[in-house]
Order: structure tokens, then sequence, then C-alpha cells
């Protein structure tokens, strides 16, 4: 169904971007033009979630070209639900970005590339092409290097340098899959792929263009053999940008991931499906236990992503509409988790006097802030999953996967693994918020607002009591997915 | 032809892989170009797969044999822009990191352990 909704995520965005750098020089309005933006951004993708949930998938042909020859956007169940997500952790980190005493916040530079960003991960969820993939997916690379190469930490440089090289080898794997897809197929449209895929033909080259994806979208979410790069990257970046990195980018990945198996490679899916468990499993315990012993706040969140994005990868390799529908859930509240708790622990660092965010100098740095506390430990008690929080829900739904592929020994170890998020958790919260503070420690005035984690917080909370809506979408989402015929025949027509 | 694509891209794909593997960062920037030069070449070779007479020139003028694809020219454009720009903005940042770390040896930025 032809609509022109579904720009709306891309390109206000964009346009905000460019209106923001011909208002380099008016920093308030130039801030109040990147919330509006944000905000309206939001409200598109909830429209066209809204437009999808009557059963329609949305289609627009950029030009008018008809596929499979020109771009198409796509907006099916999957790419809604994602770039619902995206866009409300965005609009939440452009909120948290007006609050933030960070010096490279307040270059000119700064919310122009912060709304590129948003641009990017939502073009990269709403495309039907995999070429448009690949650009909007570099757009989204470029901008967040940028963003961390001028953080305050003088580190984040270093971090951005080794991001970009990593991430140019994830490009190269892409590169090579898209031109071994279009050797084979000629035609660069995923649905017209998976259209010509749907049969039992497996030329060479497609099984290779298989295996390059799949390393290239992991490399995106910085999964097991992937993840060296990623506690570097998204600890030395500037709070506001960190806290998307950890949540809702490397979710393009996942995206990616679940796009490839349900409409493109099909067959190859149950090969891939048995990879995906082991690698989420060490995932799950390299991420938590890495976590155990970082005496960072910030570099424990990471590390935690790593592990939770494996809990979500166990999911997507049982492969059950149950299980996949868990792993969608558990995906979207992670996302609104993380961000908030990397936002948290960065008005915590703010209030320091050398703004970092390691243990042994912001321990008890939190004592006096009650507010603050009582979010970190909502927060960190949804990560661990204690009802009734979202992350309970999450974990619920996950496990009800489980049982449902009688996959035991994985669903033991998932299960066993929850504990040692608990821990973690537990234990930083105690330390940066109950331990008396060591010596003689001084609180500075003012830091970062803690407006954007109160309201993301309070949609843990709110999904963690009405998990009903949620749950639903996920299941629709997934019965759209076992059908893509449903995909190719929105797209293509007839 | 073919085979003249295949050993192109395959040199440079080594060299490239060669050269980003050194440990100096501007040497292994350059890799980095080469790589992505060498990925360009790839898209070339595929759209020659049918041909590899121009797709646009006047129909007067233009050799026998079957037209090559058109739209793989237009992706390889694409791709310069992105790796060009990537390449700008990583030699941009080495240069600020060996002003601020004096050095440009990838083994001495080692400051993130932990």
């Amino acid at each position: 169904m032809p609509n022109v909704l579904l720009i709306g995520p891309i390109f206000i965005p964009l346009a905000f971007a460019a209106l923001g750098v011909t208002l380099s020089r008016y920093r308030t309005l130039q801030h109040g033009f990147g919330l509006i933006g944000g905000v309206l951004a939001w409200l598109s993708s909830i429209g066209v979630l809204l437009e999808n949930l009557q059963g329609n998938i949305l289609t627009y042909r950029l030009g008018g070209w008809p596929p499979p020859f020109g771009i198409v956007l796509v907006g099916d169940l999957l790419a809604s639900v994602f770039a619902v997500m995206a866009t409300t952790v965005v609009a939440a980190g452009i909120l948290y970005a007006l609050g933030c005493k960070d010096k490279c916040v307040r270059y000119p530079a700064f919310m122009p590339l912060f709304l590129a960003m948003g641009a990017g991960l939502n073009g990269a969820l709403y495309t039907g092409d995999i070429f448009t993939l690949f650009v909007f997916i570099e757009l989204m690379v470029i901008t967040s290097v940028i963003l961390v190469a001028i953080s305050d930490n003088r580190l984040g440089l270093e971090a951005a340098i080794k991001y970009l090289f990593i991430s140019a080898m994830g490009t190269l794997f892409l590169l090579i899959g898209i031109a071994a897809l279009y050797a084979t197929f000629g035609t660069l449209n995923m649905a017209d792929i998976g259209r010509l895929l749907a049969n039992d033909q497996r030329p060479l080259l497609a099984q290779a263009a298989a295996v390059l994806l799949m390393c290239a979208f992991l490399l995106k979410s910085a999964v097991f053999p992937f993840h060296f790069w990623q506690p570097d990257f998204h600890t030395t970046a500037p709070t506001p940008i960190g806290s998307m990195l950890s949540s809702v980018v490397v979710k393009v990945g996942i995206y990616g991931l679940i796009r490839m198996m349900t409409l493109m490679f099909t067959a190859e899916a149950p090969l891939i499906q048995e990879l995906l468990i082991i690698l989420g499993i060490i995932g799950i315990f390299f991420g938590s236990l890495g976590a155990l012993r970082t005496y960072d706040a910030k570099r424990l969140l990471a590390y935690s992503t790593f592990g939770q994005i494996g809990f979500i990868l166990v999911g997507i390799g049982w492969g059950t509409a149950a299980a996949l529908s868990g792993a969608l859930v558990y995906a979207v509240n992670h996302a609104f988790v993380k961000s908030s708790l990397l936002m948290i622990t960065g008005v915590v660092s703010s209030r320091t006097m050398t703004k970092t965010a390691r243990l042994s100098e912001i321990g008890g740095a939190g004592k006096t802030l009650a507010v603050t506390s009582g979010l970190y430990f909502l927060g960190g008690m949804a990560l661990a999953g204690v009802p009734p929080l979202n992350g309970f829900v999450s974990k619920v739904a996950l496990a009800r996967g489980g049982i449902s592929a009688g996959h035991w020994l994985a669903l033991g170890l998932v299960v066993g693994a929850g504990v040692i998020t608990m821990l973690y958790m537990f234990r930083t919260w105690q330390w940066i918020f109950q331990q008396p503070p060591a010596g003689e420690f001084k609180l500075k005035p003012g830091g970062d607002s803690p407006l954007a984690p109160a309201l993301l917080i309070g949609l843990c909370v709110l999904l963690g009591l009405y998990a009903a809506p949620l749950l639903d979408i996920a299941a629709r989402t997934v019965s759209q997915l076992s059908n893509p015929q449903l995909y190719i025949r929105a797209v293509l027509g007839g | 032809m073919n085979i003249l694509f295949a050993l192109a891209t395959g040199i440079m794909f080594a060299m490239g892989v060669f050269q980003l593997l050194r440990r100096d960062l501007i040497k292994a920037g350059m890799g980095f170009y080469i790589l992505f030069t060498a990925i360009n070449l790839l898209f070339l070779a595929v759209g020659a797969y049918n041909g590899s007479v121009p797709a646009y020139v006047d129909a007067s003028n233009r050799p026998a044999g079957q037209p090559s694809d058109p739209l793989v020219q237009a992706l390889i454009l694409t791709a310069i822009v992105i790796s060009f720009g990537s390449y700008a903005l990583l030699l941009g940042l080495i240069a600020v990191s060996s002003r601020r770390f004096k050095t440009v040896d990838s083994d001495e930025l080692d400051q993130l352990k932990g």
C-alpha cells in the first residue's frame, strides 16, 4: 500500500539536521529545533506502526520508479517495531543532550550529526533495497564515529579510529555480499531476491553472500568473534551518544539478521540459527562475566549490552514463533533499559569533578542523589528481570520460546546467566549509591538533567505493568514474518 | 576480459589487506582505501558479466557487442563517494590523534585497555 508517511522518520531528521547546520550560530534555537525534529520523527514512526497494525504493509517508491528497478521504502511490522524503538530512544537522547553539560554538546556540529545518525538508523530499518541499506548504515557509522571522536573523553579519538577500521571491514563484507547477490540475481531489491531465492536452486555465490551478509550484521551488533571494539567505543562516547550506540544502533545488526533469515535466506535459516545459539551463549557469558569484573560503570554497561545481545540471538536461534517474538520483546525492552541506565550513569559522573565513571572514583557519589538512585535501582532491576518491570516480561517471553523449542540446555544456561546480570547490577548500584564515599568528596553543583532517563524508566515500568500490547504486536510481527510472501507481494505487487 | 578483472581484483584485495595490517596508521588507512577500490572493481566486474560495451553511447558509433550493465556504475559512484568520505574522515582522525597522542603507531595507541 503506497503511503507517503514512510519518508517521515528518515526525511524529517535529515531536514532538521540541514536546518541545524544553517542555525549553527544560534545554539539554543538549533537545539530546540533538534528536539522538535526528534519528536516529529517519533510521531511519524508511531503513525507508520499504527497503520501497520491495521494489517497493511506500507511501501513508498522513491522517485516514482516501480520496484524492482527503483529504490523502495517498506514499512512492515518488523521495521516499524524497531523504528519506533529507535526514534523513542533517539528523541530521549536529544532531550538528554539539551540538559547535558558536556563541552562537545555545545559544538555547532553536534545536533545535526545526532539527527543524521537518527535518520541513518531509521533509513536502514525502512529500506527495501539492500544497497540503500549499506548507504544508510554508512551514514550511521560515519556520524557516530565523528560524535565519538569529539567526545570530552580524550580517548574517544582512539576508540573512533579503531571502530572506523573495524566497521570498514563490516562494510567490506556487506559490499562483497551485495556484489555476489547482484551477480547472481541481477537485482538489489530484497523482496525480489527473496522471490528468486524461494525456489530450491542455490547458486554458489548466493550461499557465499549469505555468509558475508551474516558476518557484516554480526559485526554491526558486536557479537562474539567481532565484539572487541564495542566496550571501548560505547564507553568513551559522550553520554547522549553512548546511550544511543549501546541500545539502538547495535540493534540494526539484529534487524538485518532477522530480515535476512525470514525474507531472503529462508532455506539456510536452520543452519544460521544453530550458529546463532552458540554465538549467543558465548556472548551471554563473555559479556556478563566481563561486566562482573569491570570497575567502570559505563564500561560495565557496554559489556552488559554484549551479554544482552546474546540473549536476543539465542531467541532468534531457537526459531519458533514464540522464541522469535520473545527476542523482539527483549530487543525493544533492552533498548529502553540500557539507554536509561547509561544516561543515569552519565548524570552521576557529570556531578563529579573529573567526569569519570570509574567505580573507584564515583563510589558513593550518589549517596545524596535520592531520585537518581531510585531510577538506577529500577533500571538495574529491569535489566536483571525482576517483576513487575519490563525486563521480567522479556525474560519470561524468551523462556517461553525456549520451552516451545525444547532446547533445555540453552534455556538452562540463559536463565542461569540472568542471575549474573542481577549480581553485577545490584553490586554497581550499591557501590555508587549506597556505600559512603571514599575520603574527601565533593559533588559539583549542576550536572546533567535526569529528565530523559526518568521518562525512559517510566516507559520501562509502564511496559512491565501493561505488557500485553507489546507482546501482542510482537506476536503479530512474527506471524507476518512467517509468511514472506506478504512482504514480497506488497513490494512487487501482484 | 573476465580473467583480467579477476586478477586485478584479487591483487588489489591482497595489497589492501597487507597494507591494512601495517602498524603505521597512515599506511593502514591507505590499505583501507585500496580495499574499497578493489570492491569498486569487483562491482564493475559484476556489470561486465554480460558484456563490456559502453551502455549509453549513440547508436551510430556504438561498437558491436553486448552492452554492459549501467546500474553497477551508478552503485560504484555511490560507493566511491562514501569511501572517499570515510577515508577523508579517517585521515582527519589520524592527523588529530598524531597530535594528541604523539604517535601514528597503532601499537602505541593502547590507553583504552581495561
